[in-house]
């Protein structure tokens, strides 16, 4: 079995707020192979933005391990090797304040080569150049803009090229196109999906968008209220959708075709608001919206089950009953 | 390669270039912040010019002539002189020459710590560093700032160093206060996140990340809190407490000549309007440096 | 007569630079009781468009530079201000992206819908409402919206409130008002997507049931698929596909529009185009003739003379393309 590039076992994350206590990521476990695209899909509240905060150091995990490469690395940034944060890095999800508007892209894309000591002072400009052409923006021009001065799509391409300057094998990014145009965020998938090949990426992708996963990811998880429900190969996934929660998304899309809308669950419609990560329901944290729950979903919370190769379900209801019940294709 | 240095060194100045070309473009669409330019510049060049522009400048310090004391406006003297025979406008020159310093040392003495401590706190915001910091500031601001300076200057023997000193005591804990309200909310921005994910140290987060997005509101406020030093120290010295006597210091000036009012209006007036012009040279630059710094809306 | 015309819109802003030139012969008709969709990305003048209709563009530094907006005949553009401000209180109404900055935070939800009814409802019935008929009114209204617990949510403010359920009071504050024309502009962007598939679903049952008519902006395709019979596609501002919704969206003619499907990722999983080359105009020196032509593959000399007219690409389908003039 090749060695798995990231393994998150059993994690929490807890923050204590004047509400109560927000459990954000409430035991999770995945892991990833090089070369994968994972997409971790969820609403608000589900914890992903949060996963994604954790694998990269922005907060010490409450409990629980994460490993990158086979080394533990479940601490906050601080405590972290060096080599480390220059290989794992992130792409964030806002242009508007991902780049420091007082300093020019030359200065923004020269902090990672000179925190990472890599090459002489006189190779960075060179390799800086490189960096823009890999993201396909004219080097000579963009070196000396400020942030404000291009546009959100251009913006997230400078991100991009800082999170590779440091040749990282695994980038996380977080929603990185939801706050752009379709037209745009074209372009980024697409090179987004380039890069990986020809560097030996591996990614992990936060999003809300289901569409985009389908085009994107070779696998998909659905998170909700910071727990895994369901996790599978991207073309499994989306042939036979499992959990409640999943089939809910699924037929909650907008579509603009109808070969699409006919790809969607059928008998399953949303229904209920989410609950709020402090006040997490008993059990099963889907069941005061699901339409599929049993005796025991209000009381005893599932484990995840592996019910093809590759696919895992945490439901009572689908693993006892007939999965073609939730509307599944 | 030296080519590539070459050309991107020509491309970072030529950015610069654009930077203060549209700052200055936004400054200059108000005539007032103009003015205020113009007169700033006047009065910096006239005060380091001093000795070469003045037509007495041996009577700026210590110097008696009680022949021509108390003469009015002419053309020999155009602010006329004061009861010691001094040419009221010379010493009026000399005296910015001491606003002037006053306004540079408290600021440099003052603004740099209080900068300091308001990018730690903020940085460090929620934890005891933060707290230890703000605390201490909260005890500083809660004093008046006149007692204060007063208090210090009684204690130690007055004369311009030690007024500088006390001002500048005072000073430190409002730029700290400003400093900290925006690096408190910076340091929660997404690009600040991503130098600390990536290593970077914390002394290039505080000093390159956060510090260029904090120096608009400091700028600004240095601008128009020189106004104030200035005022400070003038009303310091009309009470006795400042720069002693002959030092050619404009609230001391306004003080002596105050006691001949209204007969020998010009020893008094004088140099109470340059006080004025003075302040509201920094003001106006202040204000028009708020605009070059705002962000358009559209 | 149609309920809403907009025809050859002009709209500027002053800015220091020079004029900001965003509606460039902006069109579009609404007729009663249908519910037309305009669709367009970020600054194509979608929300400029929305704010002339409802005469809230601040003047200056806005311009209306020409055009006319007629509502039942009438031009909105040549009312008086009370005028105008008689239309927003009873004949178009509107629910905006973000229901925070449009509900009051330092009142309950109770307060503001009983507000509106309070003023409203002078003269319909000839005379007012009495304070149980109000109550009645607006706990049906949040009912209708699909709210849970309409009594307590009343006593509520806006900030305790999930981002759906201040969407839900937004349409139910809107169609309490009982106006004939509907302004969405962007409402379910903010919310998640489970959350807004059913307020869509119930805005939809809602305005059939009360037969308003709806303009509903977006930047989602599939947004509007399902809630509008007919569809405008903006850019760079003017209209340049109209036709009916599922028909347009299968089969785009115009160049800009073939370049956004193209871009939309689907579930069907065919990958994503590499998007539509170049940038969105500068409004300060927008390309002359149709807008779209630097980015455009089919480009003609033509196109840089003129702003292009709807030609007929197919029944009830045109496109503001020189490719299409027969």
């Amino acid at each position: 079995m090749p060695e798995s590039i990231l393994r998150v076992e059993h994690l929490k994350k807890h923050f204590p707020t004047k509400q109560g206590l927000v459990r954000a990521i409430d035991d999770m476990s995945f892991s990833m192979a090089p070369g994968d695209t994972l997409g971790l899909v969820g609403e608000s509240g589900s914890g992903k933005s949060t996963t994604a905060q954790c694998v990269v150091g922005m907060y010490p995990p409450t409990s629980g391990e994460i490993r990158f490469k086979e080394e533990s690395i479940g601490t906050a940034f601080k405590r972290r090797p060096k080599y480390v944060k220059g290989d794992l890095r992130i792409v964030f999800q806002d242009p508007g304040s991902s780049l420091n508007p007082k300093r020019t892209i030359k200065q923004i894309l020269s902090v990672p080569l000179k925190v990472h000591q890599i090459g002489t002072r006189h190779d960075r400009l060179a390799r800086m150049k490189d960096l823009l052409n890999m993201v396909e923006l004219p080097a000579d021009e963009y070196l000396y803009k400020y942030p404000q001065a291009i546009g959100g799509g251009e913006k997230q391409m400078v991100a991009l090229a800082r999170a590779l300057a440091t040749n990282p094998s695994f980038v996380l990014l977080d929603e990185p196109t939801s706050a752009l145009d379709v037209s745009v965020q074209g372009k980024i998938i697409n090179l987004l999906i380039r890069l990986r090949r020809e560097l030996n990426l591996t990614y992990l992708f936060i999003t809300h968008d289901l569409s985009l996963m389908r085009n994107v990811s070779s696998r998909v998880a659905i998170m909700y209220l910071g727990k895994l429900c369901e996790i599978a190969p991207t073309v499994e996934f989306f042939e036979r959708p499992i959990h409640p929660y999943t089939n809910m998304l699924l037929s909650s899309i907008p579509v603009v075709s109808d070969e699409e809308e006919a790809l969607k669950p059928k008998k399953v419609s949303s229904k209920g608001e989410i609950p709020s990560p402090v006040n997490i329901p008993p059990g099963c944290s889907f069941h005061s919206r699901c339409l599929a729950k049993n005796g025991r979903c209000a009381e005893d919370d599932p484990a995840m089950v592996e019910v093809a190769e590759g696919h895992f379900v945490r439901c009572h209801a689908a693993l006892e009953a007939d999965p073609s019940r939730f509307g599944s294709v | 390669m030296r080519q590539e240095r070459k050309a991107d060194f020509l491309a970072t100045l030529a950015q610069r270039r654009r930077t203060l070309a549209k700052g200055w473009y936004k400054y200059s669409r108000n005539p007032l912040s103009v003015l205020g330019l113009v007169l700033l510049v006047l009065i910096v060049l006239a005060a380091g010019l001093a000795p070469h522009i003045t037509p007495y400048p041996a009577q700026a310090g210590a110097y008696t002539d009680f022949k021509n004391a108390g003469k009015a406006p002419s053309a020999a003297h155009f602010f006329g002189t004061d009861r010691i025979g001094r040419d009221v406008f010379t010493r009026v020159i000399f005296g910015y020459r001491f606003s002037l310093l006053l306004g540079i040392v408290v600021l440099g003495l003052g603004v740099a710590p209080g900068v300091i401590l308001g990018l730690l706190a903020g940085y460090h915001r929620g934890t005891w560093i933060e707290t230890v910091i703000m605390r201490v500031t909260d005890v500083f601001l809660a004093v008046p700032p006149l007692v204060l300076a007063l208090a210090i200057t009684a204690m130690l023997t007055p004369n311009l160093l030690n007024e500088m000193f006390a001002i500048a005591l005072l000073w430190w804990p409002w730029y700290c206060r400003l400093v900290f309200a925006v690096s408190s909310t910076l340091r929660n921005q997404f690009f600040v996140r991503e130098a600390e994910l990536a290593g970077a140290s914390e002394g290039h987060i505080l000093f390159r990340e956060m510090l260029p997005n904090c120096l608009a509101p400091i700028l600004t406020k240095m601008t128009l809190d020189m106004g104030i030093v200035i005022l400070l120290g003038a009303s310091l010295s009309f009470i006795g407490l400042g720069a002693q006597p002959p030092t050619p210091c404009l609230g001391t000036m306004v003080a002596d000549g105050a006691k001949r009012l209204p007969g020998e209006w010009w020893s008094t007036i004088f140099p109470a309007l340059a006080i004025v012009i003075v302040i509201l040279a920094f003001n106006l630059v202040g204000d028009g440096l708020r605009d070059v710094f705002a962000v358009e809306e559209v | 007569m149609a309920l809403l015309e907009v025809k050859d819109l002009r709209v500027g802003y002053r800015i220091f630079e020079g004029t900001l030139n965003v509606l460039n012969h902006a069109q579009l008709k609404i007729d009663e009781g249908e519910r037309v969709g305009l669709v367009g990305e970020t600054g194509c003048g979608k929300t400029t468009t929305v704010k002339t209709i409802l005469r809230v563009l601040p003047i200056p530094p806005a311009q209306v530079q020409g055009g006319e907006i007629l509502y039942r005949g009438e031009d909105v553009l040549r009312m008086s201000s009370r005028a105008a401000r008689e239309l927003r209180r009873r004949e178009i109404t509107a629910i905006f992206q973000d229901p925070l900055q449009a509900l009051n935070p330092m009142f309950t939800v109770g307060t503001q819908l009983r507000d509106i009814l309070k003023e409203s409802k002078a003269g319909r019935d000839g005379g007012r409402l009495t304070r149980r008929e109000i109550e009645r009114r607006c706990i049906a209204a949040l009912q209708e919206t699909g709210m849970p617990d309409p009594e307590r949510i009343m006593t509520n403010y806006p900030s305790q409130l999930s981002g759906g359920m201040r969407q839900r009071i937004c349409i139910a504050e809107a169609l309490s008002r009982e106006a004939r024309l509907l302004l969405a502009d962007e409402p379910t962007t903010n919310l998640d997507v489970t959350i807004q598939d059913q307020i869509l679903r119930k805005l939809d049952e809602l305005v059939d049931e009360k037969g308003t008519s709806v303009l509903m902006i977006t930047h989602s395709m599939g947004v509007v698929r399902d809630l509008t019979q007919r569809l405008y596609i903006m850019y760079a501002g003017a209209m340049v596909e109209t036709g009916k919704t599922k028909e347009l969206l299968a089969r785009p003619r115009h160049p800009y529009t073939q370049g956004l499907m193209k871009s939309v990722p689907r579930l069907t999983g065919e990958g994503i185009s590499e998007g539509i080359p170049g940038r969105i105009p500068n409004y300060l020196e927008p390309p002359s003739g149709c807008r779209f032509h630097p980015r455009c593959e089919h480009v003609m000399p033509v196109c840089k003379e003129a702003i292009p007219s709807f030609y007929a690409v197919d029944e009830d389908h045109f496109a503001a393309c020189y490719l299409f003039r027969s």
